[in-house]
């Protein structure tokens, strides 16, 4: 499979009146065509500003962004429009992420507009309903405004705007993370219907491991801006490699019942300030693996195991590897 | 694919026109429920009517003297009375509706295009544009806004034309500072992004995705304004500065009567009742109005 | 059998809109004991806080009104008590959590000061005695005491929330509404305030009803579970019944829509459709219109909550003893 995405040392500091933050540090990694990368993090690790550097909805520090092999980490205006048709995003917010004076065929309609991509207003009738069909919206609601609708048909509008274009990569920030479970599950079905038919590739990005662990190929752990683990979903379930990895994944409260209570390992303390971070491992503070090296010398990404990325000095030692 | 169709919501799919209805009947609706609201737009409704068909209405001419009913009490003949020329009062306010809704209605509608402009400029733009243009406004808004009127009135001299600049520029702050503000919030939201992430340029994001949400703090402001207008022209024209008599200006009228203010009531009274009606009717279309266009309180 | 400390009997709650009624909550019965810790699960609309806000007797009304039923705390029947008895009793014998901890707190006073203030409130004490409790309080959610003189926004989400904890037990209250007290917060601080709040508990005795949408969080701190859809309870039991012995279809429905952890699946079975329009609910079973078994009689009548095993209630037609 060939690689569409590919981040080189992406960076991304914001100027704060307390100093830079480091909202993306470094963090490289590439996507197949056709496939699904979660990033996962608490708020806070930088993952959303990361899906939004890779589209440009946010100008990068420093670091490459590769796409198809065409490197697009500076762009000019009309090259960053015509890009943009390959790559859309999927917001959070299903409230917030659509104009509340555009009605729901205008919505979908605009990209349409923008790219030309209309020869008369019939064809843009037939392009916009039939993007409803696609994404499982009635007809009869393409004249409503989205306040009238719920929130899982408002995250369809989302779906369906940012599929106009006919995209090869979406940025999916939480897409489902406003929504109650039973219609979270019927959009994640939807998207998984969408990938396979249109062979999409998505960075999904969510602080919900269970829906990530569904949905993804490969996955990204991100703590404070940078990467700490990256592998496929598989290797990072079994093993997980990482503290931080292995902290997280013990803290998600299971709908089981039965398994006798777990005592668990309970991380202490919490995140520490993304603004001008201390050297060495950010993680080191909360971490009860730490030692005097982790607060003096930054751990490298290592690949511990195949196509299994840790960043952390005694990554092998407490994984007895 | 077999399973596809738990993603799909079960409704029955029927054939729909995709037609621009526009909120406007919405917003009316809500608007016909507030019955203050709707007698205010009755009395401007009466206001404009009287000012368009003046001739027809008002039973003597504006100027039409007649010495001898000088300061004659509402009668019959004279349902408000004469004033010190023996001018039938009712006939002067008829075609004063004329000068003070035109003062009203132009002088608003040149500072909130200048207004908006501005303020879409400094809130869109930011930095060095909003630094330079919100400062200037800053300097306007020092000034007391009846003194900046005047000195506007007294350096281009008296007349209709001078005086709507006169008011209008006095407001242009208001405007550029509540677009302002309202472009800062919505410019958050995420469907602005979201209008970035298809590729809309910049001229596209303000003109259909922001303006249309901060188009109601606008539409009050102009009706509120056009109140404040109302009564700054009505001001100036008492000082003598605005519209001079004989001119049948509502407050040029409250100007020419004051003299006889303890003498002859009916002189100042009706004048100052019609500025009154006028201001506040607009005040309660201004407040109906923004409840009826909120898009959140529909029910 | 020891003395229930909360019984809920056929409550019924009317949210008027305009000229439409919605009933929020409709013939809700429950029993808790002391020391029991309920979860209130359900989406979006379940009539979960109504029926939180109903227990505090906090209803605005209106549009809210309690139309019929009885809530009877320690005895006494709090919807027929007087503001006056009301007041007292927030606070010194109930309290309530609410979900967004950026907003609970005033900003312009200590954090320290807001606990104390509430000791203050209900008991007459010193300056210096209800300071000296308050610090108690914060070490007790696990803030050291050092940092009473400090303001909310030098706290972050997960300290915020323990400050208001910490209020809502100032008075160590017999019952606890915490509605959904850990949703705001990132995982691993979620885990730590869970483990807290379970931890209080225990100590002291307090009966809890914990309002949350996740399954998972109930499982972890309480002993039975509520599943609420469309005002009603659907099912109703201990967590083994509910966890292990899931009977009413809606249950069943969110336990499929939740991706399993531990094993995999490629395709989600969701609950078809939407939450019904609560103006306009179905005249039968509410889950008629989205249940995959759903007959000519559900469609009909509705049913009561049923006895399927000893302590296990559930509110479906297979159940329902005709």
């Amino acid at each position: 499979m060939a690689t569409i995405l590919e981040a080189k040392h992406l960076k991304k500091y914001f100027k704060t009146p307390k100093g830079m933050l480091h909202a993306v540090d470094d963090v490289s990694f590439s996507i197949e065509a056709g496939k699904t990368l979660g990033v996962v993090g608490e708020s806070g690790c930088g993952k959303s500003t990361l899906g939004r550097v890779l589209i440009h909805l946010l100008e990068r520090t420093d670091g490459q962004i590769f796409f198809e092999g065409k490197d697009i980490s500076d762009l000019k205006k009309s090259e960053l429009k015509e890009i943009r048709k390959d790559m859309q995003m999927i917001f959070q917010d299903p409230f917030a992420s659509l104009n509340p004076r555009q009605s729901v065929s205008e919505i979908i309609a605009e990209p349409l507009q923008i790219y030309h991509r209309v020869s008369s207003k019939q064809d843009l009738e037939k392009q916009v309903l039939e993007l409803m069909d696609t994404v499982g919206l009635a007809r009869r609601l393409a004249n409503s405004y989205p306040h009238e609708l719920d929130g899982g048909r408002r995250q369809r509008i989302g779906v369906a705007r940012a599929l106009a274009l006919n995209p090869k990569f979406i940025v999916c920030d939480e897409p489902v993370s406003a929504l109650d479970v039973s219609i979270q599950a019927q959009i994640l079905n939807l998207m998984q219907d969408l990938q396979e038919e249109r062979n999409l590739t998505y960075l999904f990005i969510t602080h919900n491991l269970s829906v990530v662990k569904h949905i993804s190929d490969e996955i990204l752990v991100m703590y404070l801006g940078k990467m700490v683990e990256f592998a496929s979903d598989k290797d990072i379930f079994m093993h997980r490699l990482h503290p931080y990895t292995k902290a997280l994944l013990a803290a998600v409260p299971l709908p089981v019942y039965g398994m006798q209570k777990k005592k668990r390992q309970l991380l202490s303390g919490e995140l520490s300030s993304p603004i001008n971070p201390k050297p060495g491992c950010r993680f080191a503070t909360r971490c009860p693996y730490a030692k005097e090296i982790c607060s003096q010398k930054e751990p490298e990404l290592e690949e511990i195991m195949p196509r299994h990325f840790v960043a952390c000095h005694f990554a092998r030692e407490i994984n007895g590897l | 694919m077999a399973n596809q169709s738990d993603t799909k919501i079960f409704e029955q799919e029927e054939q729909v026109v995709l037609k621009k209805q526009s909120q406007f009947r919405e917003i009316m609706g809500r608007f016909a429920k507030n019955k203050l609201a709707i007698a205010s737009l009755v009395i401007i409704f009466i206001l404009i009517i009287m000012a368009v068909f003046a001739e027809q209405i008002a039973p003597y001419g504006p100027d039409d003297q007649d010495l001898s009913r000088r300061f004659t009490y509402p009668c019959a003949e004279f349902l408000l009375g004469t004033d010190d020329y023996g001018r039938d009062i009712l006939s002067r306010l008829i075609y004063g509706a004329r000068y003070s809704l035109s003062v009203g209605l132009i002088s608003v509608s040149f500072s909130c295009l200048i207004g908006v402009i501005l303020g879409c400029i400094a809130g869109f733009y930011g930095q060095v544009a909003d630094n330079i243009i919100m400062r200037l406004v800053d300097i306007v808004l020092a000034i007391p806004n009846i003194l900046l009127a005047l000195s506007i009135a007294s350096a281009l001299g008296p007349g209709l034309g001078n005086l709507i600049v006169a008011v209008g520029i006095g407001a242009v702050p208001g405007y550029a500072r509540i677009v302002r503000a309202s472009i800062l919030s919505v410019k958050q939201m995420e469907y602005i992004e979201a209008a970035r992430s298809i590729g809309a340029s910049d001229v596209r994001i303000i003109t259909r995705h922001i303006l249309p949400n901060c188009l109601a703090p606008i539409i009050v402001q102009a009706t509120m304004s056009i109140a404040v207008a109302i009564l700054s022209a009505a001001s100036l024209s008492f000082l003598g500065l605005g519209i001079t008599p004989p001119t049948p200006e509502w407050g040029s009228m409250l100007s020419a009567g004051r003299a006889y203010i303890r003498d002859f009531w009916p002189v100042v009274t009706f004048p100052g009742m019609m500025i009154m009606i006028t201001v506040f009717a607009f005040n309660i279309l201004g407040d109906g109005l923004r409840d009826a266009l909120d898009p959140k309180l529909k029910v | 059998m020891p003395e229930p400390i909360l019984e809920v009997k056929n409550l019924t709650i009317e949210y008027t809109s305009g000229k439409s009624i919605v009933q929020a909550v409709n013939n809700l019965s429950f029993t808790l004991e002391k020391g029991e810790a309920l979860g209130l699960v359900g989406e979006t609309g379940a009539g979960k806080t109504t029926t939180a806000l109903s227990i505090m007797q906090l209803i605005t009304s209106p549009p809210g009104r309690i139309k019929s039923g009885e809530i009877i705390f320690e005895g006494r029947d709090l919807t027929k008590l007087p503001q006056s008895e009301l007041r007292k009793l927030r606070g010194e014998k109930i309290s309530m959590i609410f979900q967004d901890p950026m907003t609970a707190l005033n900003p312009v006073i200590t954090v320290g000061d807001q606990i104390s203030e509430v000791i203050r409130l209900h008991e007459k004490t010193t300056k210096l005695e209800a300071a000296a409790k308050a610090k108690e309080m914060l070490e007790m959610v696990g803030i050291p005491g050092e940092r009473y003189s400090e303001y909310p926004h030098q706290f972050s989400g997960g300290m915020k929330q323990r400050v208001i904890i910490a209020i809502a037990l100032a008075r160590s209250p017999s019952l606890l509404i915490a509605d959904e007290p850990t949703t705001a917060l990132d995982v691993t601080i979620q885990a730590q305030v869970l483990e807290m709040i379970d931890r209080i508990i225990r100590e002291l005795k307090t009966t809890l009803i914990l309002i949350t949408h996740d399954l998972g969080v109930v499982a972890d701190i309480c002993d039975k579970a509520a599943i609420m859809y469309a005002g009603e309870i659907v099912e109703y039991g201990t967590l083994d019944h509910i966890y292990n012995h899931t009977l009413h279809p809606y249950s069943i429905g969110l336990f499929n829509s939740i991706p399993n952890f531990d094993e995999d699946v490629h395709r989600l079975k969701p609950i078809k459709g939407l939450m019904p329009d609560p103006t306009n609910l179905p005249k039968g079973c509410s889950f008629s219109l989205r249940c995959p078994d759903c007959c000519e009689t559900c469609r009909q009548r509705k049913f009561e909550l049923t006895e399927a095993a000893p302590g296990h209630f559930v509110r479906c037609i297979k159940y329902a003893q005709v």
